[in-house]
């Protein structure tokens, strides 16, 4: 065997020693600290993609954008209608709020964080979002959006953090579902589908009375994720030999995520 | 030679970078475009044995740093942080793939450009086909989950191949130009392969 050969083989199996010999938090500094080298490019890479999208969207036909232009003048009129009244109520409510020292609505500290990257790979459901230990953020955060939850934060760089999807096989939160007392566990499935990927519930009770459209949420129980977080609808139950078995349609859009909010903590 | 591995190496990493804004084909079960193993294997054809490795250690770890899972298993007191699929298994897959095209470079050398195009949507499949078995193995034994080959899954194995055997001699000629820009000929013999 060639000597250059012979070198670079030994030198490749020493790294490759160091490398294996990482353990759980020698893994995650690994990957902290890429995240941190990569994070600029894909949050420049995000911006061009914004930029293309909204010069797509830009370019539409004279006659629609005239229909659009007397439709936006008719809902604007409606809202500015809605408006005043709200403007009215919001008083009244500020008025009684004062009156009756009423707490804050908002039970948690949620801070808004934009989508910059989706994972590249077949088999692991994660995004990247462009918010890091620098805003605050450690892992095992929740994310959510205004339609429900989203995932949990899992690697922290200082400006951008990974987040694990609730698609993933490898995203666990305890559940319940409304009107009944059935508690269980949802995470993804692998390998599913490009649409809106299903999620599966497991460890029902079999004798379970579930229907299509039951919403479920979040149980609060393992103290990741607060509870009565909305995860999403019943599709379909099933019997197993153990245990029930539901099929969920996700609140929220996995795919076509672009702005989320991390939960910081209570207020 | 040096400078020619340093283009590769920034070639990999941007392709990296552009694969994350590439959807998933929804006309091929979801199946990812995966970009940088193609220039891999570029590399794995042209650069020596040793820079082959060097490459492979690389985008393996890019790769792993990137996609690996520490995850929490059991529960209460006896709970415990376990990386999913250790840190490193995705190195030695690139290098031994990469060896196997190694194996191609006579023909290579020969004028044989195909041989690229071909093995890069092989070898692409057979990176895809690796993690889902290891992932699936794994899970497994941690979850008592067991595995199942659907059609959806064999499109996502085979769908990242298809799309590297179409997508191969684009990367190919983009990167032989830049050989030739830096002039780097990797027809020629090494010193080291005359003895």
């Amino acid at each position: 065997m060639r000597r250059f050969t012979l070198f670079a083989l030994i030198v490749f199996a020493l790294a490759m020693g160091g490398v294996f010999t990482l353990g759980p938090s020698g893994t995650q500094r690994a990957q902290t600290q890429f995240l941190g080298v990569i994070a600029p490019f894909l949050e420049k890479g995000s911006d061009l993609e914004r930029k293309i999208t909204d010069i797509r969207r830009g370019l539409k036909k004279l006659e629609e954008l005239e229909t659009e232009n007397k439709q936006l003048a008719v809902s604007n009129k409606e809202l500015q209608a809605i408006n005043q009244t709200l403007r009215d109520l919001e008083v009244e409510n500020n008025r009684l709020r004062t009156a009756m020292h009423y707490r804050e609505r908002a039970a948690f500290q949620l801070i808004p964080a934009r989508v910059i990257a989706r994972d590249a790979s077949s088999w692991w459901n994660t995004i990247k979002i462009d918010r890091g230990s620098a805003d605050g953020l450690e892992s095992d955060m929740p994310v959510l959006t205004e339609s429900g939850l989203v995932g949990k934060t899992t690697v922290v760089a200082e400006h951008a953090a990974s987040v694990i999807l609730i698609s993933d096989e490898n995203c666990k939160v305890a559940s319940s579902i409304e009107g009944t007392r059935e508690q269980g566990i949802i995470s993804g499935e692998r390998g599913s589908g490009t649409s809106q990927p299903a999620l599966c519930m497991r460890f029902l009770s079999k004798t379970a009375n579930l229907q299509p459209g039951q919403k479920v949420y979040s149980s609060g129980v393992g103290g990741v994720y607060p509870a009565g977080v909305f995860i999403g609808a019943i599709k379909e139950f099933r019997i197993r030999e153990l245990d029930g078995y539901a099929t969920l349609l996700p609140a929220v859009d996995l795919t076509t995520l672009e702005d989320v909010f991390v939960v910081l903590g209570k207020k | 030679m040096i400078r020619f591995f340093l283009i590769l190496l920034f070639s990999a990493f941007g392709a990296l970078i552009v694969q994350h804004f590439i959807p998933a084909l929804p006309f091929l079960s979801g199946a990812r475009v995966l970009l940088m193993p193609l220039v891999f294997f570029f590399g794995a054809l042209t650069l020596p044995f040793g820079g082959m490795l060097a490459l492979a250690f690389a985008c393996g770890f890019m790769w792993d740093a990137l996609t690996v899972q520490v995850i929490e298993v059991g529960m209460g007191p006896s709970n415990a942080m376990v990386v999913e699929i250790g840190f490193g298994w995705s190195i030695l897959l690139y290098a031994m793939l990469g060896a196997v095209m190694s194996g191609f470079r006579p023909l290579f050398k020969r004028g044989r450009w195909e041989i690229h195009c071909l093995m890069s949507g092989i070898c692409t499949s057979l990176i895809v086909l690796s993690e889902f078995l290891l992932i699936s193995i794994r899970r497994a034994a941690l979850y008592n989950v067991p595995f199942e080959f659907n059609r959806d899954i064999w499109w996502r194995i085979g769908g990242p191949g298809l799309v590297a055997l179409v997508l191969a001699p684009v990367v190919f000629f983009f990167l032989k130009s830049l050989a030739t820009l830096v002039g780097y000929n990797p027809n020629e013999v090494e010193p080291e392969e005359e003895v």
